[in-house]
């Protein structure tokens, strides 16, 4: 166990991989079901999940920055 | 394969020549492209890029209008079509190619500067700087862009809207006021983070998939096509995010 660091930077991108996947699922969950009711609002319900994964992947990618830091400081 | 970025001090600060230029480069590319789709305009025959740049602005219309009233947002039209373009052009400039030069790790200068290495790991032999990379890939660019603008809505709060805009740090109770103070510091710093986050991890992937060869070619493809969409979206959200917080800082709802 000399390395936490390799075992943190797999720990940080871990749970920030598993954020990033239940906020997408959810953004696009609901977003299908809203073409679903009203297919004509396709493409504004479309570029409104577009922002919302740009917003919701901001954490997780910082930490992905972070395990390259801790990664490479290892 | 570690690549440094050639970071020299100069005074005490340390400056990334590759950002540097980088940053240099997409400007005057932004530049050169606003110029030529704005040459031989003409109303009733239009050519491709001036319908380009057309159709961009009523892009970046439609974002502002989706933030705040249009008629007051028209003054934001060019910083909303300079976020867009120039982050949008920073991000794909760093995927097509890398530029990597040599320096041996003993010694390690630049123009004659000492190279400023960070600490940690083992550096034998030759070190490896990378100079060609997207200026949104370094977090001081991006942290520039960012508090440059939060800084230009809080002015802009501050003049158009001074009595609503302080007062709103105590809404809707007086003590949520250090809950505000912290909402307005994270801002800027998720702005700017976000957008380097993306862009770095996209160019540390294909840096890591390069280290696989030649079987990583199918590979290398769909992450690049992936980093052309992730690069896209970054621009979007970053423009829209900008509207939507200038917006919040100088609208008045009348419903408060």
């Amino acid at each position: 166990m000399e390395n936490l660091a390799l075992v943190a930077a797999g720990i940080v991108f871990g749970l920030g991989a598993l954020g990033a996947g239940i906020g997408n699922g959810l953004i696009f969950s609901r977003t299908i079901e809203g073409i679903a009711r009203q297919p004509e609002l396709r493409g504004t319900l479309q570029t409104t999940a577009f922002i919302g994964v740009g917003l919701v992947e901001a954490l997780p990618i910082i930490g992905l920055v972070l395990a390259f830091i801790l990664m490479g400081r290892a | 394969m570690d690549h440094l970025a050639p970071v020299i001090e100069i005074g005490g600060i340390p400056f990334d020549l590759a950002a540097i230029a980088m940053i240099l480069i997409t400007s005057v590319i932004v530049f050169v492209i606003a110029r030529l789709a704005v040459r031989n305009l003409s109303v009733e025959n239009p050519g491709k890029m001036q319908n380009f740049l057309e159709w961009l602005v009523e892009f970046v219309q439609g974002i502002i209008g989706t933030a705040m009233d249009y008629r007051k947002g028209r003054i934001y039209l060019t910083l909303g079509l300079a976020l867009i373009m120039y982050i949008f052009i920073g991000n794909m400039l760093g995927l097509p190619l890398g530029i990597v030069t040599e320096v041996s790790a003993s010694h390690p200068t630049i123009f004659g500067q000492e190279l400023v290495v960070p600490a940690g790991g083992h550096h034998e032999g030759v070190l490896h700087v990378a100079w060609w990379k997207s200026p949104t890939a370094d977090a001081m660019s991006t942290m520039a862009l960012a508090l440059t603008v939060i800084v230009l809505s809080h002015v802009q709060g501050l003049r158009v809207n001074r009595r609503h805009y302080l007062k709103h740090y105590l809404q809707p109770w007086w003590f949520f006021l250090p809950i505000n103070i912290i909402e307005q510091l994270s801002k800027p710093l998720t702005l700017g983070l976000r957008l380097f986050g993306n862009i770095y991890a996209g160019e540390v992937m294909i840096a890591v998939i390069l280290g696989m060869g030649v079987a990583g070619i199918p590979f290398l493809m769909v992450w690049q096509g992936f980093s052309i969409f992730v690069g896209t979206i970054q621009a979007f959200v970053f423009t829209m995010l900008t509207m939507v917080y200038i917006a919040q800082n100088t609208v008045h709802e009348e419903d408060h």
